[in-house]
């Protein structure tokens, strides 16, 4: 496995250096460039994934992995079930996309838990580990024996991290024990379709509950599910003790995006789904230009002022119908529309990039300006994931990894979302074959 | 053996949490952020026992106090400010003043952890940036927020949210193919989760720092992090082609879709293995279709895919939401029905969970909020008190942990140095409480705080 050619250190100085700043800033910022051969935040730490048909707990895993821990990934000898989960079915050596995705410095080692030897080694690993991620229904793994309550006994250090639809406790969580999870449900049971999709008016199947399209809700769990980890991590260097945590699927987005509860509180109904407006801002969302999209953010009304002079539609009609805030609240939607369609007359005029060129001129005058008002609206180009990956900035950044395979060939995986400057996280090799560290983990860990 | 839920139900018990230990106690952290993806970041930390000093500039505070969505403002405060912001300490100081730079360092040298989300380059302008700051804290973690990172040519590009959804690539990836129905990740998801993200890897550093007694700057990028969520990446390189939008129906799993029942609810279902196909199968009463698509490569091909979201589709149509959860549970494939905000925050096993808490605060009262990221057996989140007016803390830090004397603070208030609200909406007191008679806002102890 290659990675892709490494920019020169003098480019970075030249795209990292800030007027106000000091030589020591750009010292600094060049330093972080290059991850190889730094220290790992996670070094030493331990985590099993004994996740099952479940990509939250995969992901999880993988945070962990890409901070250095040693993640041991557990599967009967057929394979987990998420590593044909993939879309429309494409594989490459009989492995999926988002299972590819997730293989980075992951080792794979067969035991089946439906056995008791498989139970046995699971025991014994556990006795040695930092983390154990667990899918299985509520309940499933303390019925073998090897559940939080066993285990703990075993190893009161290790902490438990169990991925739910509900949860571990509680009525909700007994009754829905035996019902998997997946990515759709958990979207719809935490609140993220109920706000995706066309308004009411609009037509059937558009005016729908819409998933997202990519896995979020798994995402957001498996975040958190890091987050309980890293916490408890933090907690066992205080108290020395292990402990558990509950992720559960249905809370993931409600949680993380936190409106959904406060909506539902303080307006004590439902927010309506609003397309492509935005509930808090206008014009806030997506226009059609010439040749594509672009995202405008101009919400403020300085901001909405300027962009509508860069739009040359600053007129007396326009300015005035729309002039504040409290003009262009999206509960009026046919007014929304009424704006949308003037702004669009003049974006479709346009390419993105001109727009783009147009806004940053113009925001480039008006923070020199004492005159202008400060209006600062925000456009640009919105991007498909395969344009996206080409700007230079990402190659300068290193945020995709090209991986050549001898078996898989050349494919492309975003890596490094965090820069640090002591423990970067990377991506060290990606491997996917079932029990392919079978011999290296009985020989360091089960060998006794 | 105990029953495992009773076991599950003391462990957890929500009722016990708040005398329980918290994982981050003694962890200090300055906020310098603002809006919505920095503190989501500090009100994590916050949560689970850091003590986060929010410093806002004298009068407005942090802009997102101001703008509650639609005008709707709860007891003359954005209703999110609080869950944003409960827990922190909230201290104004004008970083454009020297001494309102020497207070920040005063400060520096007790916290562990900076978080900033300005523009690149902005913090180490006004002084209070990495470089600046560990030369007073050496083992300090400072976590830069931005859009584009510290560095690259597009690092001054400006951007929140939605800007970095559409550099990211994640607009284009939801909606209905062949239409110009594109659905941006909504509520600012841009900002939230590159935020939970910035926590997780503060906690990771904070654990590295633990055992190496290194502290060390991070860079984080909003659109790094939004390019984290997408597998669209790795399709691209190897079939060549955009992964292109599916609507309601998600591809990797045959059928997995959300549709519209009987009752006119909407029902998400799914079957992503064998077993739940089955179980699909036998509910349906189509045991046939399992022998006929007997493996997932199988019922992913578009064609068997497009058939099998066509018939469970029917099926969903002519039987009620209620029905086909029922019948879910009974065989085991998952089924959830839709929630909207309003089901979210009334569902009875949430608030018995604490996936929705309930709190009483002294200033605010009643208040339902978001539950914690990740629930901890031994160490759980706490919530202590909600959203304070600007400088609400002002006296208890600066008196409290920097052991500055009232004519102290009263030569800084003329210098405005520090200051307190404004009186405008998000900003003051709620108009019904007495802030004259506030114990914490007139701390009156002098250096026995919690320093």
């Amino acid at each position: 496995m290659t990675t892709t050619q490494q920019p020169k250190e003098q480019v970075l100085i030249r795209y990292g250096g800030v007027a106000a700043a000091k030589r020591e800033r750009e010292q600094l910022l060049a330093s972080m460039m290059n991850p190889e051969g730094k220290p790992e935040a996670l070094e030493g730490v331990v985590v099993l994934d004994a996740s099952y048909a479940n990509f939250a707990g995969i992901i999880a895993a993988s945070f962990f992995a890409e901070f250095g821990a040693e993640v041991i990934k557990i599967e009967p000898p057929e394979g987990d079930p998420a590593r044909k989960m993939t879309p429309f079915g494409v594989t490459v050596d009989g492995v999926g996309i988002p299972f590819l995705m997730e293989a980075r410095n992951k080792r794979y080692f067969t035991l089946d838990l439906r056995t008791q030897e498989g139970r046995k080694d699971l025991v014994k690993l556990a006795k040695k580990a930092d983390i154990i991620i667990e899918t299985f229904p509520a309940g499933q793994m303390d019925s073998w024996g090897i559940g939080y309550r066993q285990l703990s006994q075993l190893n009161p250090r290790l902490i438990y991290i169990a991925i739910t639809p509900y949860g571990q406790y509680g009525k909700r969580a007994e009754e829905f024990a035996r019902m998997p999870d997946s990515d759709i449900t958990a979207q719809a049971a935490s609140g993220l379709a109920a706000i995706v999709g066309d308004p009411e008016s609009s037509t059937e199947p558009y005016n729908w509950p819409t998933r997202t399209g990519t896995w979020m809700a798994w995402y957001m769990s498996g975040t958190q599910a890091a987050m309980g980890g890293a916490l408890a991590l933090l907690f066992r260097e205080l108290s020395g003790e292990g402990q558990m945590i509950d992720i559960a699927t249905a809370d993931s987005y409600a949680n993380l995006a936190q409106y959904p509860v406060i909506a539902g509180n303080t307006w004590r109904k439902a927010r309506p789904r609003l397309g492509r407006y935005d509930f808090s801002m206008c014009p806030y969302g997506i226009f059609k230009t010439k040749d594509g999209f672009v995202a405008i953010a101009a919400g403020r009304d300085n901001d909405f002022r300027a962009l509508l002079k860069i739009l040359n539609l600053f007129k007396r009609e326009v300015e005035e119908e729309f002039k504040t805030i409290s003009d262009r609240i999206t509960d009026n939607l046919p007014r929304i529309d009424q704006l949308t369609e003037i702004l669009e007359s003049a974006t479709t005029k346009h390419t993105s990039d001109e727009l783009v060129t147009k806004t940053i001129n113009y925001s480039l005058k008006t923070v020199r300006s004492k005159l202008s008002g400060g209006g600062i609206p925000f456009v640009m180009k919105v991007e498909s994931p395969s344009t996206a990956m080409k700007n230079l900035h990402w190659y300068v950044r290193k945020s995709f990894q090209q991986v050549d395979d001898p078996k898989l060939g050349k494919f492309v995986l975003p890596v490094n979302f965090a820069k640090m400057s002591e423990t970067p996280p990377r991506v060290k090799w990606v491997s996917y074959e079932i029990g392919k560290d079978n011999d290296y983990i009985r020989q360091k860990y089960l060998s006794e | 053996m105990e029953d495992y839920f009773r076991f599950t139900q003391t462990l957890f018990d929500p009722s016990r949490a708040k005398d329980k230990p918290e994982p981050l106690k003694g962890i200090r952290v300055l906020d310098f952020t603002h809006f919505i993806y920095g503190p989501t970041c500090t009100g994590i930390l916050a949560r689970y026992g850091a003590d986060v000093i929010k410093i806002e500039e004298p009068g407005s505070g942090d802009m997102l106090r101001l703008g509650a969505w639609w005008g709707k403002y709860w007891k003359h405060t954005n209703p999110l400010s609080h869950s944003l912001h409960h827990n922190k300490y909230f201290v104004t100081i004008n970083l454009k003043k020297p001494e309102g730079k020497e207070l920040v360092y005063k400060l520096a040298e007790k916290a562990d952890v900076a978080v900033e989300n300005l523009a690149a380059g902005t913090a180490e302008a006004w002084g209070v940036g990495y470089t600046q700051l560990r030369e007073v804290r050496p083992d300090i973690i400072y976590l830069s927020c931005s859009t584009y990172g510290q560095y690259g040519p597009l690092r001054f590009f400006p951007g929140w949210d939605l800007l970095a959804q559409a550099a990211a690539g994640t607009i284009t990836i939801t909606g209905y193919p062949g239409t110009d129905k594109y659905y941006k990740l909504p509520d600012y998801l841009g900002d939230f989760y590159p935020g939970t993200l910035g926590a997780l890897v503060v906690l990771f550093a904070l654990y590295y720092r633990k055992k190496t007694g290194k502290g060390q700057y991070i860079d984080l990028a909003q659109v790094e992090t939004l390019t984290r969520l997408l597998p669209h990446f790795t399709y691209f390189s190897i079939t060549g082609q955009d992964w292109e939008r599916t609507g309601n129906v998600d591809p990797s799993m045959a059928p997995a879709f959300i549709h519209k029942t009987r009752d006119s609810k909407f029902v998400a279902i799914a079957a992503g293995t064998d077993e739940q196909f089955k179980a699909l199968c036998t509910a349906m009463g189509q045991n046939n279709l399992a022998t006929k698509y007997p493996t997932e490569l199988e019922r992913l091909k578009p064609e068997n895919a497009q058939e099998l979201n066509r018939i469970a589709q029917e099926w969903v149509s002519q039987k009620d939401a209620a029905e086909i959860v029922n019948l879910a549970k009974q065989h085991g494939f998952p089924a959830a029905e839709v929630v909207d905000d309003y089901q979210i925050t009334h569902e009875e096993w949430r608030q018995e969970r604490a996936s929705v808490e309930t709190f009483y605060d002294e200033m605010y009262h009643e208040f339902i909020l978001p539950g914690p990221q990740a629930i901890l057996s031994k160490s759980p989140s706490k919530v202590k008190w909600l959203c304070r007016p600007v400088g609400y803390h002002n006296r208890y830090i600066l008196k409290g942990w920097l052991g500055l004397s009232d004519e102290e603070l009263q030569e800084l208030e003329k210098k405005k140095v520090i200051g307190y609200w404004d009186d405008r909406p998000g900003a003051k007191p709620p108009i019904y409480y007495d802030i004259d008679t506030d114990p914490l806002f007139n701390y009156r102890g002098n250096g026995g705080g919690t320093a």
